[in-house]
């Protein structure tokens, strides 16, 4: 249940559906304390629109201005990529992905004695060779260093 | 509409390289922001660092900021978390027993010429006073409503609460505004509402 001057300032703000501000109109109209009321907060709403903001002093923008520009200029994070790129990508995998479903589905003998047992008989060896070890271990370390370099700037921001 | 669009036009240029119009920026809502962070330190001085604070924040941050609400509304929430940031160090370093923060210094009404714009000014002086010795959220959100052109919805997103929630402690903030009121003007509250 609201209070009367809760109701009053809903009014006020234009808060109230129809029905609720057309019985509201009528209680401020026939109701002594509605109507005093009313008047009241009226004066009080009329005040606090009126009221003006405070100025800083002259200096403030310069101020402002002088810290500004020992600060690293914004840049927006924000990339803006076109849609019609993204949906061009995502077609072509759409595509790619049902013509080689389509083309599996096309090339199965669905019957039971023709599944076979992939041979996974790789030889390893054979790839990991002592130059692939490097450019393993290379591009590891560029990640620790870009991961590295997040962490750092995450902190400062903190700080 | 046009102030929104044309702060969005500052933006993108600041973000392109042009950062010399920030300063358009800050001489726009300069006055709102010293205003809302006034509400919170209640001295000029203080009020003033934490306006400065909060525009190099804003300007740092000036990359992030998504453009799907209004630029002001993002600006006065940093207003906020700054200003509420200051207040919690203030109270941390001057924690006095008698702290007399929030208690009220009435203006002798006497001081005033009777003349109608010395009245209308003494109004608005008891009505700020009034405004100053509410607590800071009170004070913020009556602040927000009526200087700011913000929203409930808008004024949940500054002051990181929901609309409904605004909405309620608004309508306590003027219930308390009006007693204030009353308690500052006595007799003369009747002349002024």
């Amino acid at each position: 249940m609201k209070t009367i001057e809760e109701q009053i300032w809903n009014y006020i703000d234009g808060n109230l559906t129809i029905e609720e501000k057309k019985a509201i109109e009528e209680k401020i109209a026939a109701n002594k304390t509605y109507s005093n009321l009313y008047k009241e907060l009226s004066a009080v709403n009329l005040h606090l629109t009126k009221l003006e903001t405070d100025m800083p002093s002259m200096a403030f923008n310069r101020k402002v201005m002088d810290l500004v520009d020992l600060e690293i200029a914004p840049v927006s994070l924000k990339t803006k990529v076109d849609q019609r790129i993204i949906y061009g990508v995502a077609s072509f995998f759409i595509l790619t992905l049902s013509a080689i479903l389509i083309y599996a589905v096309s090339q199965t003998h669905f019957s039971a004695s023709a599944i076979k047992v992939p041979d996974l008989n790789i030889d390893f060896s054979r790839y990991l060779t002592p130059m692939f070890i490097k450019i393993f271990l290379f591009t590891d370390l560029i990640l620790g260093f870009i991961y590295l370099d997040g962490f750092l700037r995450r902190k400062k921001d903190i700080k | 509409m046009q102030q929104q669009e044309t702060d969005l036009a500052l933006i993108t240029a600041v973000l392109n390289g042009n950062t010399a119009v920030y300063s358009e920026l800050v001489k726009r809502h300069q006055r709102f922001v010293f205003t809302l962070a006034l509400r919170f330190t209640k001295n000029r001085e203080d009020a003033e660092e934490v306006a400065q604070d909060c525009f190099v924040k804003a300007y740092r941050a000036l990359g992030t900021f998504r453009q799907t609400s209004k630029f002001s509304t993002w600006l006065y929430s940093i207003t906020y978390t700054s200003a509420m940031s200051a207040l919690r160090k203030k109270r941390l370093t001057t924690i006095s027993l008698d702290d007399d923060e929030y208690t009220v210094q009435p203006v002798s009404p006497s001081s005033y010429s009777d003349t109608d714009t010395i009245e209308k000014k003494s109004a608005y002086v008891y009505l700020n006073q009034a405004i100053d010795s509410l607590l800071p959220d009170d004070a913020a959100i009556i602040t927000l409503f009526y200087k700011g052109e913000q929203s409930l919805e808008e004024i949940g997103k500054v002051l990181f609460m929901e609309p409904n929630t605004v909405k309620v402690k608004l309508h306590r903030a003027r219930v308390r505004l009006k007693e204030k009121l009353q308690y500052l003007l006595k007799d003369e509250v009747k002349e002024l509402i």
